[in-house]
């Protein structure tokens, strides 16, 4: 009685968790093996679609150099943004000077919509009608004005700049969160046995806040192998110039619904794009729990 | 256990990650199939359509003797044709009382965004689409998306380059607009006027011009290189000046799709580029709002692109006194690349088949074409309808009556299912950014066509 109980209990959400997760998990797969526009019959080809991904002389190289892309943004979540994100939520916990309106400010493009932010954008870098080309002319160095997301050397920099601006204070709030979450009687031990800034740092505060570096990083690596928006926005549904913003979902959604194909859509093509994006993300995934379990500590 | 449990998360959240945007358009696909709509249309495509009133029973109706109400929803992709568009439906349902016309226009990634609209059995009642120009029509027809107008619209006022963008496969299937949708350079007229500059006669002056505005520190050109659409509606036009014997060609497919001439036209934009004509940083103009708002509002001289933009920079700028020209070949000919646009095609999955037949037929009468044309203030593509603004008269009468075959159309009418055409829209951006040579793109799109 008590066991059927607990089986009413659990049904509707494992029901609805099976209908809208489970069973897209496993059409996607199904639709991989198919070319099918979405309209009228599928037709089976097999694995046809991943050869074409990684072997089709137009493909392959679009396919590849996005995934190049993905992996150098996942470097930079890494090894620039969530640093720069645990930095700033130290500098607000030791309370800096005008902390409070550094959160604030540091918070407030959260909640500003992407397409607004590139909006901004072109306001700022539009080489033609933008505000930074005409303040380095204006200032006497027209040498120091630039394409900004038309130069592929610095496009890639720029988008991972307005990312920071827009994104960052997520990480910074559940970093700091989690800092002052750290127990007061810890931190006045440490200073009566005398502790210097650096040691308490270094000795309490970091590893004291590693379960939120491993949340943190988890949910930032799964976003950086899917963003879409930033870089749709910035660089057009092309990826950019020469494909310098071009991501796997870009990819993804320039051959699946049309664009990419002259208005032709392929799911079956498309599902094959998200089938390998699955594998990639698996196993960075499974690299980065291993590396990540040794931030775990018994309360 | 816990471990387990967090990489049993981590998968799963990874998964449905990785899945979920796919999964959104092909459970909608699936949803398509299964709908009482789609399945009318997708399994007995000429049922559905033969459900639908005949001529004689839409003309019928068009005098407002059917029983016909409801309500219409019609998807444009451009908001260069919002106005006009709202002018037609308000001429419709004058006639039409009893029926009310909703519009909705999905400007960016139009296709995408109908495409899966149909997958799902949530498409519209009227939808543009690009015709026979792009594949998306043709992929609707062979799934049963679209009607059969061929003996359901009154298609006597169009004339033959009009009909030629509804066709596939010999058959009708969507109502063509009589705008002649031409490419033309734009130009500031208070700009010129002040600094003693004239319209070009011929390439060469075209050409002393362009250096002539740069040495004036002004930029010459307008253009963004990240849309291969706006990239050939420059490259159409400049292409007609540079040879218009080889523009020529392209109505019967008499000469090569990318052979010197292309590529000779195409380096001459690149050295335009490097000479700075399009500005120093031209790469960084990242759409075609940017390379409207760089001429509206006064940073360039010139703009190259369509015959429909003109509504938008009077719209953008109303002071702006711009004026029109066609690029000059060396020896004065002058001529408009474009053909009469597409317009509406019928959704087979309609619920209200007649009210969307009737709306079909009155975009196909005069009147609708009329205001369609004079509403848009577009370049009109026939003798019975006259351009009702001094900047389409300006274009019109720029081409001194030449017509000239789109490239691109030869792209997409003689390579096997439009791959030239997708080619095209891969890389012809790659040509500018320095993605891709100029030889290496000819020979691609030699290598695809027929």
């Amino acid at each position: 009685m008590k066991k059927k109980k607990h089986i009413l209990f659990i049904a509707p959400g494992f029901i609805l968790y099976t209908i809208f997760i489970i069973f897209p998990i496993f059409y996607v797969l199904y639709l991989s093996v198919f070319e099918w526009s979405g309209l009228g019959p599928m037709k089976f080809v097999g694995l046809e679609n991943f050869k074409t991904l990684f072997f089709n002389e137009r493909m392959a190289p679009t396919m590849f150099n996005a995934l190049k892309n993905n992996l150098k943004y996942l470097l930079c979540v890494w090894l620039i943004i969530t640093p720069f994100q645990y930095l700033i939520a130290y500098l607000m916990y030791i309370k800096i000077p005008a902390h409070k309106y550094i959160k604030f400010m540091i918070f407030m493009p959260y909640v500003i919509s992407s397409t607004i932010v590139s909006f901004f954008a072109t306001l700022l870098f539009n080489p033609n009608i933008g505000f930074l080309n005409k303040l380095f002319e204006w200032m006497g160095h027209p040498e120091w004005q630039s394409a900004w997301f038309g130069d592929p050397n610095r496009a890639f920099k720029l988008m991972i700049v307005l990312i920071i601006w827009q994104g960052a204070g997520t990480g910074i709030m559940i970093f700091y969160s989690n800092l002052m979450d750290i127990s007061r009687d810890v931190m006045e031990s440490c200073r009566i046995d005398g502790c210097n800034e650096w040691q308490r740092f270094l000795y309490i505060l970091l590893p004291l806040s590693l379960p939120s570096c491993a949340s943190i990083i988890t949910m930032s690596t799964i976003w950086a192998l899917a963003i879409f928006d930033m870089p749709f926005i910035l660089g057009g549904a092309n990826g950019g110039v020469n494909g310098c913003l071009d991501f796997a979902n870009l990819v993804f959604y320039r051959y699946t619904f049309g664009t990419g194909l002259n208005g032709k859509s392929n799911l079956g093509f498309g599902a094959s794009i998200c089938v390998l994006m699955f594998v990639v993300m698996l196993f960075v995934t499974f690299l980065q729990n291993k590396f990540l379990s040794k931030f775990e500590y018994e309360n | 256990m816990k471990k387990n449990m967090k990489k049993l998360v981590a998968f799963i959240g990874t998964f449905a990650l990785a899945m979920s945007v796919t999964a959104c358009g092909g459970s909608g696909g699936g949803e398509s199939k299964s709908s009482g709509q789609d399945t009318a249309a997708a399994d007995n495509p000429a049922a559905a359509a033969d459900e639908a009133a005949p001529i004689e029973e839409a003309a019928e109706a068009e005098s407002g003797g059917g029983e016909i109400s409801g309500t219409l929803t019609v998807w444009e992709h451009d908001y260069h044709f919002e106005a006009c568009l709202k002018d037609v439906i308000a001429g419709f349902e004058k006639q039409y009382p009893d029926v009310t016309v909703e519009y909705e226009i999905k400007d960016d990634n139009y296709d995408s965004i109908l495409s899966t609209a149909m997958q799902s059995g949530d498409g519209p009642d009227l939808f543009w689409t690009n015709g026979s120009v792009t594949a998306t029509m043709g992929n609707f027809v062979s799934n049963g998306v679209c009607v059969d107008l061929t003996d359901k619209v009154d298609y006597s006022l169009m004339p033959e380059a009009a009909m030629g963008l509804t066709m596939i496969d010999g058959k009708s299937y969507s109502v063509p607009w009589l705008t002649m949708d031409t490419r033309t350079v734009y130009y500031n007229i208070d700009m010129f006027e002040e600094n003693g500059w004239s319209v070009p006669k011929t390439f060469s002056e075209f050409e002393e011009l362009l250096a002539t505005v740069k040495a004036a520190g002004i930029t010459p050109i307008s253009l963004c290189p990240n849309s291969p659409w706006t990239l050939l509606f420059a490259f159409e036009p400049i292409l007609s000046g540079y040879d218009p014997e080889y523009t020529t060609g392209l109505s019967d497919y008499s000469v090569p799709a990318a052979g010197d001439v292309v590529k000779g036209c195409l380096n001459k934009m690149l050295e335009w580029a490097d000479k700075g004509y399009f500005g120093d940083n031209w790469l960084g103009v990242a759409d075609e709002n940017a390379q409207y708002l760089a001429f509206t509002t006064g940073n360039t001289a010139m703009e190259i692109g369509g015959s429909w933009e003109a509504s938008t920079f009077a719209a953008n700028n109303p002071d702006l006194n711009f004026g029109a020209f066609a690029v000059p070949a060396e020896d004065g000919t002058t001529g408009l690349v474009g053909t009469p646009a597409n317009g509406f095609s019928v959704n087979a999955a309609t619920e209200n088949m007649d009210a969307a037949l009737a709306f079909a037929n009155y975009c196909a009468t005069l009147e609708a074409q009329t205001i369609w044309v004079q509403s848009q203030g577009a370049v009109s593509a026939s003798d019975k309808i006259e351009a009702s603004t001094d900047i389409a008269k300006m274009i019109s009468e720029g081409g001194k009556g030449n017509i000239y075959t789109s490239w691109q159309s030869v792209l997409n009418y003689h390579s096997e299912g439009g791959e030239a055409n997708t080619i095209w829209g891969e890389d012809f951006s790659k040509v500018f950014t320095g993605g891709m040579t100029v030889d290496d793109f000819a020979d691609e799109i030699s290598a695809a066509m027929d």
